[in-house]
């Protein structure tokens, strides 16, 4: 993973030192993503709310012993994902022993038919299909970082790409049909 | 698929609902979190390399402890084997004050000493607030009991009656208590007298009295909590709709609010604001109150790993770093804190033993055979999975 720019640096130290304006820099840059990421993961809003907020909140009270010439980001990305993948694996289990939840579904009412398309393909996926899918296509990060973020064997992270690459074409071909 | 541009390009038009006021609902968190912090000093920042070693230490004894005495205790103590110890029987509490048992038995009456009676056939029982008598519920039956088991008085309901919670004393001897029968939520003296409903569809929690008043929390239907004036039957506040807990708890003080569902665990202020909440694993779980204070201890199990952990945490805006008491595999289940505050039972189902932790100190004493010694009928057979659902341990010294 490279190391973080010199403006999250800078925002980091800021914070660190008590800067509340660095802390808002921070939480902005990346809040968007994690947040998004869970969601895309969890496939529920409120939850991934809370799992974006818990991963900030430990964020914050680790701030100090953070070592700066980490890239923040990927710090973070790791205990959004890895919660919302435990969060979505208590959710099946759930189902599993109780019939009283529905499914909790991607909204798709305004996205192109290609996005529609992905969001139904993810609702397919299990948590640890998407949780990949969603590290390498909107998260960027490389399958040997993605190994290092859910401490997973590379090859895993490879295969649970490549099969989940193969049930979104099929939904995507199926639609499209 | 289209390419990889593609799939980034859809994932990216996939919004989470309500996107710009999470980003404001989490700012507003997390700016409250970082203010409330304490900036670690240059020494302390350089402690974290001992503390590291020290938690690897506390986690290798762990991993290579026996079964049962895993102790994964707070990292200022150390902790060893030689902390835990084990009895057969139940012979002691480790400190003053009686429990209140429920067993699939009936509620039971433990001593300091050990000695221990079963009140009935009753299906559930709660303190009163100097433990002088025993709300108890069965099938459509309310009614009060002494410690040595005899009826006060008894009220009949048409519906099943449960959830019985006697108040605290706001008056001197004045006291109600609160149960469900049905699904109506129903108040009456503590003298049984003035039986009356208070709400009719409400959640299946046992209600739960605000502490010094007559004020009282219970669940609706649609998952909100709701405080209600037992008096005048107003509405004192009641929250968004939200996941319907199966336990709520006050702190001492009145101030603090639990509401523990299944999935998820909701603090809240005594004006009803949300402090925070937490997303929970699906399984067994529980709280309690450490006493005089808002800090609380929650069971949290693990089903990756099947494992269940009590962790500490306080109901303020930030709830602090988690600090990790113990673990075991398997399920905890009842919570209960010693009067004085020093000792925190609590039930451990698969090794069917009691632990009883110091708080102050890496100490825990077990008791093993827990379901047998509560799990014996009046006519001395034994009766299976009589594992104690639950076990309150009376009295805090008044202040």
């Amino acid at each position: 993973m490279v190391g973080p720019g010199r403006q999250e640096r800078s925002w980091i130290r800021g914070a660190q030192a008590g800067s509340v304006s660095d802390l808002e820099a921070l939480f902005r840059e990346h809040w968007p993503r994690a947040h998004r990421a869970a969601y895309l993961v969890v496939q529920d809003g409120a939850a991934a709310e809370d799992i974006a907020q818990e991963a900030f909140l430990a964020a914050m009270r680790n701030l100090d012993r953070f070592d700066r010439r980490r890239p923040f980001g990927p710090w973070l990305h790791r205990i959004v994902v890895n919660r919302a993948i435990d969060w979505a694996r208590a959710r099946a289990l759930r189902r599993e022993t109780s019939a009283v939840e529905g499914t909790d579904e991607f909204d798709t009412g305004d996205l192109g038919t290609f996005s529609s398309g992905v969001a139904a393909g993810l609702a397919s996926l299990s948590p640890e299909h998407r949780a990949v899918i969603v590290l390498r296509y909107l998260l960027d990060y490389t399958p040997g970082e993605i190994a290092d973020l859910l401490d997973l064997p590379r090859g895993t992270v490879n295969s649970r790409l490549r099969r989940g690459l193969d049930r979104l074409e099929a939904i995507l071909d199926r639609e499209r049909a | 698929m289209s390419g990889d541009g593609d799939l980034r390009r859809a994932l990216q038009q996939i919004q989470a609902p309500d996107e710009i006021d999470a980003q404001r609902r989490g700012w507003s968190l997390a700016r409250a979190a970082f203010e409330a912090r304490e900036p670690l000093s240059w020494e302390r920042r350089h402690r974290g390399t001992l503390l590291a070693a020290a938690a690897a230490v506390v986690l290798l004894a762990a991993a290579i402890s026996p079964p049962g005495r895993a102790l994964v205790g707070s990292v200022r103590d150390a902790v060893t084997d030689e902390n835990v110890t084990t009895q057969p029987a139940l012979t002691s509490l480790p400190a003053s004050g009686r429990l209140l048992v429920n067993s699939k038995t009936g509620p039971w009456i433990v001593q300091a000493d050990g000695s221990k009676r079963r009140l009935g056939a009753w299906w559930e029982g709660a303190w009163s607030p100097n433990a002088e008598f025993v709300v108890v519920t069965r099938q459509r039956e309310v009614a009060a009991l002494d410690p040595e088991g005899n009826t006060r008085w008894s009220i009949g309901r048409s519906g099943i009656v449960r959830g019985a919670r006697w108040s605290s004393e706001v008056n001197p001897r004045d006291t109600r208590i609160a149960y469900l029968n049905g699904r109506a939520l129903r108040v009456v003296g503590g003298n049984g007298q003035e039986d009356r409903e208070l709400r009719r569809r409400v959640g299946i929690s046992a209600p739960a009295w605000r502490p010094g008043e007559f004020e009282l929390a219970f669940s609706t239907v649609d998952g909100r909590i709701e405080v209600v004036d037992a008096e005048t039957g107003r509405t004192v506040w009641r929250t968004v709709p939200g996941e319907i807990p199966k336990q709520l708890v006050w702190s001492e003080d009145g101030e603090r609010l639990l509401a523990l569902g299944d999935e998820s665990l909701r603090v809240l202020a005594a004006n009803g604001r949300k402090l925070f909440s937490l997303r929970l694993a699906v399984g067994p779980s529980g709280v309690v109150f450490v006493r005089d204070s808002h800090r609380f201890v929650m069971v949290r199990y693990s089903p990756a790993t099947g494992r269940s952990d009590l962790e500490l945490l306080q109901a303020e805006v930030d709830p602090g770093e988690a600090r990790f008491l113990y673990s075991a595999p398997g399920e905890f289940g009842s919570l209960a804190i010693s009067p004085n505050g020093n000792w925190l039972l609590v039930g451990w189902v698969n090794a069917d033993q009691w632990l009883f932790l110091r708080l102050t100190a890496a100490r825990v004493q077990a008791v093993s055979n827990i379901s047998q010694q509560f799990g014996v009928s009046t006519e001395g057979k034994p009766i299976a999975k009589a594992f104690p659902t639950s076990v309150s341990w009376c009295c805090p010294a008044s202040p």
